[in-house]
């Protein structure tokens, strides 16, 4: 069972028949190979610059658009809704509200039309 | 000006320096993978049993190594393309079982191993006679049947050190084991095939 002799051999005439079989790799197989390396090559192009933290710029690229983005979108309106009311909040925590955004001038006129019916207006 | 001109001229053969040093990096992962990814195939092949499967791990180990990789030395790659490459052998075994579940449980049975049409995926025949072809193309189907029956990790061993040639610690890092388990592994799959391929192979 333990014959080192015998291992050896059963492992070398494996590895003859594995050497084989490789040897003998039929040509689609060998090109769709190659595709693929040239594919794994082509990552090196695209694995970006050697500086670790440029990796980050296009990241943090999107990410200064988008508060420069709010920034803007947020500007000189803001004052013309009023203050944070409780009730904002829970509109805003419905399930439909991202439709609520494509609207925001009906629900300024809502608004008015509440402040008003409190007494609020005048 | 002057100092204009030299640091444009620093600039210039810093790149060209940067530019060299990657063109050389991509000759040698070229040479490397060129090198490793027929065998890389078989072996995949004998542990999937499906070589359209097997092309696509190896085409995906090969990525990830250029991606994460190619920037470490070339001595390390050998190790870790086959650790990416094992992982990615178990991760396929992971998802067939779930598969194979899932057809049980629609009442499909589980495809038998069987199914694997050996024709189909015989290597085409290189200047030899039809009965040394076929004489060697059958031993190899045993020993592939054989190898593929064995556990996993003894699977993974005898192939990475049998078929690879990858030494003990190579194979330890490819495996993700200590060394101990990479001989200990190695050592009862050679048995183990010795017992089923003996009877053919004496």
């Amino acid at each position: 069972m333990n014959d080192p002799g015998k291992n050896e051999q059963i492992a070398n005439q494996a590895k003859e028949l594995f050497d084989d079989s490789v040897e003998r790799l039929d040509a689609a197989t060998l090109s769709r190979l190659n595709q693929g390396r040239h594919k794994a090559l082509a990552e090196l192009d695209h694995s970006g610059p050697s500086v670790p933290w440029l990796r980050w710029a296009p990241a943090a690229g999107v990410a200064a658009a988008a508060v420069v983005t709010v920034i803007v979108m947020r500007g000189p309106q803001v004052d013309d809704f009023g203050p944070v009311t409780a009730s904002d909040f829970e509109m805003l925590l419905e399930e439909d509200s991202f439709e609520m955004f494509e609207d925001l001038e009906f629900y300024a006129v809502l608004d008015a039309v509440d402040a008003e019916a409190n007494g609020d207006v005048g | 000006m002057n100092a204009n001109v030299g640091v444009f001229a620093v600039s210039c053969t810093r790149e060209h320096s940067t530019g060299a040093k990657t063109l050389q990096r991509e000759r040698q992962l070229n040479q490397f993978l060129a090198e490793v990814e027929r065998r890389a195939l078989r072996i995949a092949e004998i542990a999937v049993r499906d070589r359209d499967e097997a092309l696509d791990l190896v085409q995906d180990a090969m990525i990830k190594l250029a991606r994460n990789y190619a920037e470490r030395p070339g001595e390390e790659w050998a190790p870790l393309f086959y650790r990416i490459l094992q992982n990615g052998v178990r991760d396929w075994h992971r998802r067939q079982k779930v598969k194979n579940r899932v057809m049980v449980w629609f009442g499909r049975g589980r495809p038998a191993d069987d199914e694997y049409d050996v024709v189909a995926n015989a290597p085409d025949p290189a200047g030899r006679s039809p009965d040394d072809v076929l004489q060697n193309h059958e031993a190899m189907q045993r020993l592939e049947v054989s190898i593929h029956e064995l556990p996993g990790r003894q699977r993974e061993a005898f192939m990475l050190r049998t078929f690879e040639g990858l030494d003990v610690a190579g194979t330890a890092v490819a495996m993700g084991c200590s060394e101990g388990s990479v001989k200990t592994h190695y050592s009862r799959a050679v048995h183990a095939l010795r017992d089923k391929l003996g009877e053919h192979w004496q």
